[in-house]
């Protein structure tokens, strides 16, 4: 009898556990249903959509299969290919000064702890706060020479000839700008994976008579790698769709129409019509990120998945 | 001793140079153009400031309340419809073992960083088709989504205990209710946390109301501050500072009032 009961049960127990997942997966798919629906058709049809109008040509509004001759022509328009020379500068420039600056600025911060390390983390952070525009807006005014309080200085110096707000030095003013908006922040993205380091990693060093530096570049910074390749790629991701900082920049200088790709893009499609080649273009930019981000999002799939709970800062 | 007095005087000069644009910002507020012309660091003698904020109420029979109000609307619905979309979504992944988990985890987070643009473009033409370019709408149902939001309430979610869940199944609450009564609480705080990052990252996204929105009465302010002009078409710099000034200030106080909730967190974007 029992071992009739057992066999039974051994043979149930599949469809049962089936069965059960079903009825998971009905509920899991209830909750999930609104954020599919709008996932579904703001970022995945969209996606579809560009997809297909990248396969177009266009005139007006007339428009014709060409399969990928959109992509082959954009592969010898130098226009392209010229507008990542600013992503390019901020990439090699810019991002690598600005994890610098972070990582030492959220050193200061763990040193300063009880000096006011909290007030300077909330001063650094505000620039991230304020819209984009609003901070496009301030600092082409700033570096304008109409208004720019260190036009005076300069005149006083003897460069009255020299303009600030020429096309020359736009990437240093892009650099002063980006690096004022996300200093701030990425410091305080390092310093929040800083402070989860265990004490008793520098604890031993400490006893050693090893520095406060010391202890920060040799030990501490080798911990902080995952969050620094992140933060790397992020603001690789972010230099190459750098946008609204030179177009308001482009109120006061006047700017070729491929000075960043997403202003290729903007301008590709809503100045000259061509829609489909700015998709065409859209995509490729999209794949480049795409390309980019692999790193994270492998990790970031590997630690939901597994179970394993992120440190939330 | 002499170090901690390096180490601060290092901070005190970062903290001019990121407090700098904010003081000439204010000091602007206060100037017209002929005293923003005088590129003084001293805030406009006589203060203009009232003069200022009575130019841009008045401005266009004050359109700026119109654009702080669409600010006010796609932000705030915006993004608590996203957060709520994606607690909802998070809550899923974290309690049930359903098919297609791992596909649609992955799928989710692949599209986390397809950049804007190239979705706005196609979004541009799918709106006008559907003749919603220039209303509220082609901004608002964008903006529902928040895909890292749904990555971040999966780490949220994965916080609660397991047993809270259990207990109360056993005690037979539905699944409606286990999520609403004895979920939402656990999470209200990460809950906050999204929404205001979400609200700021709607309340400052610029390149959507751009390409999709072309009347003044459905712009978000930070649009709308760019198109200020006097009736000949040139730029009113002092109207065009002071309007960024009450552009910001909800967010700095926002910032302030909730700062206890605001984490910055590493995986932003939509």
């Amino acid at each position: 009898m029992d071992e009739i009961t057992n066999e039974m049960t051994d043979k149930m127990r599949p469809k049962k556990k089936m069965n059960k997942k079903t009825v998971a997966s009905i509920k899991a798919y209830l909750f999930l249903a609104p954020f599919l629906l709008v996932f579904i058709t703001m970022v995945i049809y969209p996606i579809a959509l560009g997809v297909k109008l990248s396969l177009y040509g266009q005139r007006g509004a007339r428009m014709w299969y060409i399969g990928f001759q959109n992509f082959a022509t954009i592969f010898q328009d130098p226009r392209f290919w010229e507008s990542f020379r600013i992503p390019l500068f901020l990439l090699t420039v810019q991002v690598p000064l600005m994890l610098f600056f972070a990582l030492i600025i959220a050193f200061f911060y763990e040193k300063m702890e009880k000096h006011g390390g909290k007030l300077y983390r909330f001063i650094y952070y505000l620039p991230h706060t304020i819209p984009a525009i609003v901070t496009g807006i301030v600092w082409s005014y700033i570096f304008s020479d109409s208004m720019s309080p260190f036009r005076p200085v300069l005149d006083i110096l003897g460069f009255s000839g020299a303009k600030i707000l020429a096309r020359s030095n736009l990437p240093l003013i892009l650099l002063v700008i980006i690096l004022w908006a996300f200093t701030g922040y990425t410091a305080f993205i390092i310093y929040s994976s800083l402070i989860a380091i265990p004490k008793a990693f520098s604890e031993q060093a400490q006893l050693d008579g090893a520095t406060f530096w010391q202890i920060a570049f040799k030990i501490k910074m080798p911990l902080l790698k995952g969050v620094l390749i992140t933060l790397f790629i992020f603001n690789a991701i972010g230099a190459i769709q750098v946008f609204n900082e030179p177009w308001m920049l482009e109120q006061l200088v006047i700017l070729p129409s491929n000075y960043t790709p997403a202003m290729y893009i903007y301008n590709s499609a809503f100045a000259q019509g061509r829609f489909t080649y700015a998709a065409a273009m859209g995509l490729i930019l999209a794949l480049i990120t795409f390309l980019i981000s692999l790193y994270v999002l492998r990790n970031a799939t590997k630690q939901i998945l597994t179970g394993e709970t992120q440190e939330l800062p | 001793m002499r170090k901690h007095i390096l180490t601060r005087l290092i901070l005190l000069i970062l903290a001019v140079y990121f407090i700098f644009p904010f003081y000439w910002l204010i000091i602007g507020t206060t100037k017209n153009v002929s005293q923003l012309f005088q590129k003084s660091l001293l805030p406009g003698i006589p203060n203009n400031f009232l003069e200022n904020v009575r130019g841009i109420f008045t401005y266009q029979n004050g359109v700026f309340f119109q654009w702080l109000a669409n600010s006010f609307l796609y932000a705030g619905l915006g993004a608590f419809i996203a957060i709520f979309i994606a607690c909802m979504a998070g809550y899923a992944f974290r309690r049930y073992d359903f098919y297609g988990k791992k596909v649609l985890f992955v799928l989710v987070l692949g599209f986390a960083m397809v950049p804007i643009y190239a979705t706005t473009l196609p979004l541009f033409m799918l709106f006008r088709d559907l003749k919603l370019i220039d209303t509220k709408f082609a901004v608002l149902l964008p903006s529902f989504v928040h895909v890292f939001s749904v990555y971040l309430m999966v780490a949220y979610w994965n916080q609660v205990p397991e047993e809270i869940f259990d207990a109360a199944q056993i005690d037979g609450a539905n699944d409606l209710l286990i999520f609403f009564k004895i979920g939402l609480p656990n999470i209200i705080p990460g809950f906050i946390t999204l929404f205001m990052l979400a609200f700021v990252g709607i309340w400052n996204n610029f390149f959507l109301p751009l390409v999709v929105i072309n009347s003044r009465v459905n712009m978000p302010l930070v649009l709308g501050i760019t198109t200020i002009t006097d009736p000949q078409g040139f730029p009113v710099y002092n109207l065009t500072l002071t309007s960024s000034f009450f552009t910001i200030l909800p967010l700095l106080i926002m910032f302030i009032v909730l700062q206890k909730y605001f984490r910055p967190q590493l995986y932003t974007g939509r």
